[in-house]
């Protein structure tokens, strides 16, 4: 197993976001987590790419424990997650965007001797770092706003440059946080293309989404929260045909 | 590297201007030029508003005489022993700064603290630093010139040389940084430094290197700048020199590099300018400042720059 998941708590004073939740994910395959507005996913996702520590459970990498390093360093080992609402570095260039996410590419390849390229005798950028950007930006079809400010994207321009900077990182578990909120029909069409690529490749994908129709066709497993603790596992068509997941989370007018 | 051209023409200006105060303004500009482009650095391309700068500057400048005093080194030891001593200083200050995440005024705030720290320690250790009434020098640089051997640097000429090569030095060493991915990790700290966390950006480590680089900066324009007008007081702390860092930045730009130069012309050129009486001219010298930030926001150099890409 990857990345294991063990009684993960999240208390915020009172309010328990997240309560006793375990899962685990295997190498290669798509797990989705679903789950009403409010119900915890976003606070599940932070606490495995360490922006909040968790109050109580385990984390662990290849059996390695995860909690109390800092989102960096979790970022390192290869768990990298995307924004619900698009983080973007607005100014700068869709290209640059992509470079900045470069970062660790940048640190495993070449390791200490980055900083020899500060210095004029070597070139800045390799051109392999360059043409990966531009097929990162293909993939995503963002290559023809390369060269514009990010901010200047449409909503969905910016969820995708999301991803796009989530795959520069090289990850080996993606997190993605409502990927396909917010996206018109062709946009969520092509999410769902680039997304299997990512499988295809070996990425382990875990993705949260509220809405059972996009994520359903593509999930390998469900999870599904719902006040913050895990109330059923399995298939998608299996999990999503739950008694008490239809009542908790699509309402009885579904049954 | 091509803009790196622009600056041959400054190579004539002493053949061609035989004003000694023109030259003189230029020399001062160069080595407060080096002060504004190390301090855009943490500010302008990292968006940590220091106010440490002019104590590094200050620090260095009184390193590089006492240790030249008190062992008897050269000045380029010296400048190295100054260097050392503020980038000790700086690894230790940013550390404090950047561990507890002190952001924006907290961080500014912060800084002028240990600032005001560094200026109380040199006004009162009177033994060692001859407190308010500062300290005259005897000693000059030296460099070695072709076919002249080792000779003091002395004179507008060689000073303007000197400081020229050092100003363009570090524009050089601050290019190169800025364009770098190194240069990207700051842009990222500056613009969003959760977005950057998350990328895998050590942010701490980022913060850290910029305040210690941008430090170097002020440690070497500290040691000219002393070592030209031959004296060191305490006021090279004071408040008034951070502010007049800032609204060098602020004036030339922060988007570019070298842009602060450009501000550091204008404050350094406007008093002698502005031909008034000495109240009436902080009054316009104000006024000045206060007009070109609110109409060029984005300064001198950033205003020219967006001239030229509409016409």
């Amino acid at each position: 197993m990857l990345l294991e998941v063990r009684h993960l708590t999240k208390r915020f004073g009172g309010l328990t976001a997240v309560s006793d939740i375990s899962f685990g994910l295997d190498e290669g395959n798509i797990v989705g987590v679903f789950g009403p507005n409010g119900s915890g996913k976003t606070t599940l996702l932070n606490l495995i790419s360490g922006v909040y520590p968790p109050s109580d459970g385990q984390l662990l990498w290849k059996g390695e424990e995860l909690v109390g390093r800092k989102p960096h360093e979790i970022a390192e080992t290869g768990i990298v997650k995307t924004f619900q609402n698009p983080q973007l570095f607005g100014e700068l260039s869709v290209f640059d965007n992509v470079a900045i996410a470069g970062h660790l590419r940048l640190k495993r390849h070449s390791g200490w001797r980055r900083v020899a390229t500060l210095f004029p005798l070597r070139r800045r950028v390799s051109a392999d770092f360059e043409h990966r950007i531009r097929e990162i930006l293909r993939l995503c079809r963002l290559e023809p706003f390369g060269d514009q400010p990010a901010a200047s994207l449409s909503y969905g321009g910016e969820k995708m440059l999301g991803v796009a900077m989530a795959l520069m990182c090289e990850p080996k578990v993606l997190l993605l946080d409502e990927p396909a909120s917010g996206l018109g029909h062709d946009e969520v069409r092509n999410l769902d293309t680039v997304l299997r690529d990512l499988r295809q490749q070996g990425t382990t994908l875990c993705v949260i989404d509220h809405r059972v129709g996009f994520l359903g066709k593509l999930a390998d497993r469900a999870i599904v929260i719902h006040h913050g603790a895990k109330i059923a596992e399995g298939r998608p068509d299996e999990v999503l045909a739950d008694r008490a997941v239809i009542d908790a989370y699509l309402g009885r007018g579904h049954a | 590297m091509k803009l790196l051209l622009l600056w041959i023409p400054l190579l004539f200006v002493p053949a061609v201007v035989h004003s000694n105060v023109v030259l003189t303004i230029l020399i001062f500009t160069f080595i407060l030029g080096i002060l504004a482009v190390s301090f855009n650095l943490i500010f302008g391309f990292t968006g940590q508003l220091s106010l440490f700068h002019a104590a590094a500057f200050g620090l260095s400048a009184y390193a590089t005489y006492l240790s030249m005093a008190h062992w008897g080194i050269s000045f380029w030891l010296g400048a190295l022993v100054g260097i050392v001593f503020v980038t000790l200083i700086s690894i230790v200050i940013g550390a404090i700064c950047f561990r507890f995440k002190l952001r924006e005024l907290y961080f500014a705030i912060v800084t002028l603290a240990f600032s005001e720290l560094a200026r109380l320690v040199i006004l009162n250790w009177n033994g060692f630093t001859n407190g308010s009434l500062g300290i005259n020098f005897t000693l000059t640089p030296t460099v070695w010139v072709p076919g002249r051997g080792v000779i003091p640097v002395a004179g507008t000429l060689m000073w303007y040389y000197l400081s020229l090569a050092a100003v363009v030095l570090a524009v050089v060493f601050y290019t190169r940084i800025v364009h770098s991915w190194m240069g990207r990790c700051f842009a990222s700290i500056r613009l969003n430094d959760e977005l950057a966390d998350t990328l895998g950006i050590n942010v701490f480590r980022y913060k850290l290197i910029s305040f210690v680089a941008g430090n170097i900066g002020a440690a070497v324009a500290g040691s000219l700048y002393a070592f030209y007008i031959s004296y060191i007081d305490p006021n090279y702390f004071s408040l008034d020199q951070s502010l007049a860092i800032i609204a060098m930045a602020l004036l030339g730009g922060r988007e570019f590099v070298a842009a602060p130069i450009v501000g550091a012309l204008v404050l350094t050129a406007l008093p002698h300018v502005i031909n008034v009486n000495a109240e009436a001219r902080l009054l316009v010298y104000g006024l000045i400042l206060i007009l070109t930030i609110l109409l060029m926001p984005r300064g001198i150099v950033g205003l020219a720059a967006r001239r030229r890409r509409a016409a």
